[in-house]
């Protein structure tokens, strides 16, 4: 294969795609226990086994030889996928062309307290070796990962990473034991995070057991196939809440971001909420205005895993639903289910491409129009 | 405004051969769907020793590579691309399928054992043999010929 | 000519079902008609028929509002029934005295000759259940089997298929309905209990996907060719980008399961019917016509009313923005070729 000239290293380069979803994980659990506090290591971790991942309870293809990763992206140098901050970049930064990505790192606990700490310890973590010792160019960005169990210390933990440079966004599980999102037990996180201009993220964290899985309504499929094709009725019902329960009206300035949920069942969802609203106005007195306006101002959707039907419907839908200003592009990587942007890109109608895989990101997020390029990158023409 | 070409030392990057950032749009040129070389060619692989079965070649031709693929003793080979993204089939795994067996307990009986690369991916299946995705066969890979001659195999792509 | 797929007859007072119960159980509570959890206020059904008995409850009433005002032609009567309560054998008593006295009170004295039936069953009873369908799939009248949405296991598990099986063996569609009544369920939203009844209105339709894809995922359709199923509260809308997500993911997925030997949608056809509602469609009308070419709505789709319940929706609000032959298929054409129902040719 032929090669071209390389870059000269601090060159600025122009952000073309922003990645909403990146997970990277510790290269060991001793690495993770370093950021923990000493009296909680033996609570958070009693048998020194590995944190993450958490147990599967559905697999998916192939959950144990490639461990529900991409097979190429376990790092040449070893370790798990996703845990080496180099070969993340010269996957996604260089050779996806990816500018700016944001990390999602995934981790939870069965208790409140000690899931408070354990989403404090990854945040120094994160901090420490992806946005810091391994940030020299700037281009990643990290999440505020807090307990959705206790909101009170959440919304501190929010405000103990208030200014951080490199900090974008807040991450929390939206699998809540039954309280949905526009419950008023999130308002002391919501006011946080709006107060310090962090959108709120959510995305499916592990399969633990009992109420967490979640348990569906009408039962739980056998087979990752059904379970996830469904998944998105959980963003669905905490989508529904934040607009029927208020959250909007109470946290004006409230962005939330849905993460690997799909996004085309909004528009359906926006019609029923829009309908139901009209016709039961008396029974909503706090919710001001038409549910869908609800969902344009302060909701974002990443776009992975994108459905792969004809791309002229799938257009034709896009432009239907008319949610360009409101879709972030994101790839997962390094998950097996990863979302190639040349693939992604495609699949979207012009129109809406630059919003999509770089402009709606970059304003939610207040990022920079240009980078600086890494070794191996090439320039701009 | 600017223009991004990006290493294409890899799969994705031969698809985003160059995007053009101009102001309120992104356009993609030229991407590459799902081919390999252009003009077919004889080459010489390795010699048949080399290729035991069970066991792949990744031969640098074309922009993406061919995978030369012993099953059981015939030599097939495809395009290290998959139509589905675009991700380096090749270094997917190899093995078998399932099919439904109605008498078994779970359903289920393994077949095709060597013949089946999974997309690194997202693990669609492939036969090796075919190109033809297992679920469905309408879905294809493109696959070249290959052949042995004085104990060395030769691969047209 | 309109096919009304959807309509709730109800018992006239509260202890009229216990004329249809055995003695055995006349020491047990069965819940009232309309007592619900996550009831509408000002009642869940439209206030202009609460009167001496209960809306929906005396047949000459809802036939002169149906048959007459509306210009309905037939109507499939699916009565809810006060379950899931914990035990599963009075629940199944409790849908035959409701089957009872559909035939008794609704379709057998029925001059007009155009109300039909569900036979109503206890999917957590299933022998009971296949019992009850053997017992009355003979009657004429009764066109489907009625289910309720809620349930502590997807329809495509398992333990379900017997009756799946017995209903498909008698040519009799399963249709899925969100029940009266209050039992052991669990909440109903994924994120656990809404907190308004909008809330709770939007979303609890939504449910059937999961019936739905288990019913593909686990080959319940793949092995009964004849079996259908009738989502009958809507929520057809999000059919589209889920199905797709079924699709996608099939193709990762078939070497689990596969016994799905085609792409989920193409099951569709054959084996899945929505009755309308009055939530779902686009809130542009201009969108209806090509928004129902999606996921081949325009076949799957059956006017129901849901007369007597608040939302009672009209033939004129389903068919707005519909062509002339989507109109013709949703308002009659889909029902009479499922239920069997002749067309009869009416003036004007």
């Amino acid at each position: 294969m032929t090669t071209i000239e390389r870059v000269e290293p601090q060159t600025e380069i122009a952000v073309a795609i922003v990645d909403t979803d990146v997970h990277p994980m510790p290269v060991s659990t001793d690495v993770l226990k370093s950021y923990a506090p000493a009296d909680w290591i033996d609570k958070i971790w009693p048998t020194g086994n590995t944190v993450t991942p958490v147990p599967h309870f559905y697999d998916t293809p192939d959950s144990y030889k490639t461990m529900s990763m991409r097979v190429d992206a376990t790092p040449p140098g070893g370790g798990f996928a996703g845990t080496d901050p180099e070969y993340a970049a010269k996957q996604l930064l260089i050779d996806a062309g990816v500018g700016i990505a944001t990390l999602e790192p995934m981790c939870d606990a069965q208790l409140p307290q000690a899931e408070h700490v354990l989403k404090s310890t990854y945040n120094d973590w994160l901090a420490d070796v992806w946005l810091d010792q391994n940030n020299a160019h700037g281009r990643w960005r990290g999440s505020i990962s807090v307990s959705a169990q206790v909101p009170e210390l959440a919304g501190r933990e929010v405000e103990r990473w208030s200014g951080h440079p490199y900090m974008a966004q807040v991450l929390m599980t939206p699998q809540t034991r039954g309280i949905p999102f526009g419950n008023p037990h999130f308002d002391p996180l919501y006011r946080a995070a709006s107060a310090n201009g962090f959108p709120v993220a959510t995305h499916l964290m592990g399969q633990t057991p009992f109420e967490l899985i979640p348990l569906y309504p009408v039962g739980n499929p056998a087979h990752w196939h059904d379970f996830f094709a469904s998944w998105p009725l959980l963003y669905v019902s905490h989508l529904m809440s934040l607009v029927f329960d208020g959250a909007f009206d109470r946290h004006p300035d409230l962005r939330v971001v849905f993460v690997e949920g799909g996004f085309t069942w909004a528009m359906p969802v926006m019609w029923r909420m829009d309908r139901i609203w009209e016709a039961r106005r008396n029974d909503l007195p706090h919710v001001r205005r038409r549910p869908s306006e609800y969902v344009r101002e302060h909701v974002r959707f990443t776009t992975q895993p994108l459905e792969d039907t004809d791309v002229g419907q799938f257009r034709e839908y896009l432009e239907m639903m008319d949610l360009g200003d409101n879709l972030m592009f994101s790839t997962d990587y390094p998950h097996w289910s990863y979302d190639s942007p040349a693939y992604a890109i495609n699949r979207f109608p012009a129109a809406h491409r630059e919003r999509i895989m770089r402009g709606n990101a970059t304003k939610l997020y207040r990022l920079p129009a240009t980078v600086k390029a890494l070794p191996g990158e090439q320039p701009p023409a | 405004m600017d223009y991004r070409y990006h290493n294409i030392n890899s799969n994705e990057a031969q698809w985003l051969v160059v995007a053009t950032v101009d102001g309120n749009s992104i356009e993609l040129h030229d991407h590459q769907k799902g081919g390999g070389p252009a003009v077919l060619k004889r080459r010489l692989v390795c010699s048949l020793d080399e290729l035991p079965p069970g066991t792949m070649k990744l031969v640098d031709v074309g922009k993406f590579g061919v995978g030369v693929y012993n099953v059981r003793g015939s030599l097939h080979a495809i395009v290290n691309y998959c139509s589905h993204e675009g991700a380096p089939l090749c270094l997917g795994y190899v093995g078998g399928t399932n099919e439904v067996d109605p008498d078994a307990p779970d359903r289920l009986r393994r077949s095709r054992d060597g013949q089946i690369v999974r997309c690194p991916w997202h693990n669609w299946e492939f036969d090796v043999t075919t190109g033809c995705n297992v679920a469905d066969p309408r879905r294809r890979i493109r696959t070249y010929q290959v052949d042995v001659s004085d104990g060395e195999v030769y691969l047209t792509a | 000519m309109i096919i009304d797929t959807n309509v709730q007859p109800h018992f006239r007072f509260n202890a009229e079902i216990r004329d249809y119960l055995p003695d055995a159980h006349r020491l047990r509570s069965i819940p009232d008609v309309e007592q619900q959890w996550y009831q509408a206020p000002g009642g869940d059904y439209r206030r202009d028929l609460y009167g001496e008995h209960y809306p929906g409850s005396d047949p000459e009433t809802v036939a002169r509002h149906l048959f007459d005002d509306a210009g309905v032609q037939y109507a499939i009567l699916n009565p809810l029934t006060r379950g899931n309560i914990a035990d599963y054998l009075l629940n199944s008593r409790i849908c035959a005295a409701v089957n009872d006295w559909l035939l008794d009170r609704w379709l057998e004295p029925d001059s007009t000759g155009r109300f039909r039936g569900t036979i109503r069953v206890n999917p957590e009873d299933p022998k009971g259940a296949v019992a009850e369908i053997e017992r009355l799939s003979a009657h004429p009248k009764l066109v489907q089997i009625g289910v309720p949405m809620q349930s502590r296991e997807p329809y495509g598990k398992p333990m379900f298929e017997p009756i799946w099986a017995a209903a498909a063996a008698h040519g009799l569609p399963v249709a899925v309905h969100i029940n009266g009544g209050n039992g052991v369920d669990y909440a109903p939203t994924f994120a656990g209990h809404a907190h308004t009844y909008p809330g709770y209105a939007a979303f609890m339709p939504l449910n059937y996907f999961v019936h739905l894809a288990t019913l593909i995922v686990e080959g319940v359709f793949g092995r009964h060719p004849g079996l259908k199923f009738v989502f009958a509260d809507g929520g057809y809308d999000i059919l589209t980008p889920l199905m797709w997500r079924l699709d996608t993911f099939w193709l990762s997925m078939r070497d689990q399961t596969p016994w799905v030997d085609r792409y989920p949608n193409e099951y569709l056809p054959a084996h899945v019917r929505f009755c309308s509602s009055a939530f779902d469609g686009p809130t542009d009308a201009a969108q209806m016509q090509r928004w129902m070419e999606f996921s081949g709505k325009a076949d799957l789709l059956m006017y129901g009313s849901s007369y007597p319940h608040w939302s009672t929706s009209s033939p004129e609000i389903a068919a707005a923005g519909l062509d002339a032959a989507q109109r013709d298929k949703v308002l009659w054409q889909n029902a009479s070729e499922l239920y069997g129902l002749a067309v009869k040719e009416t003036a004007g």
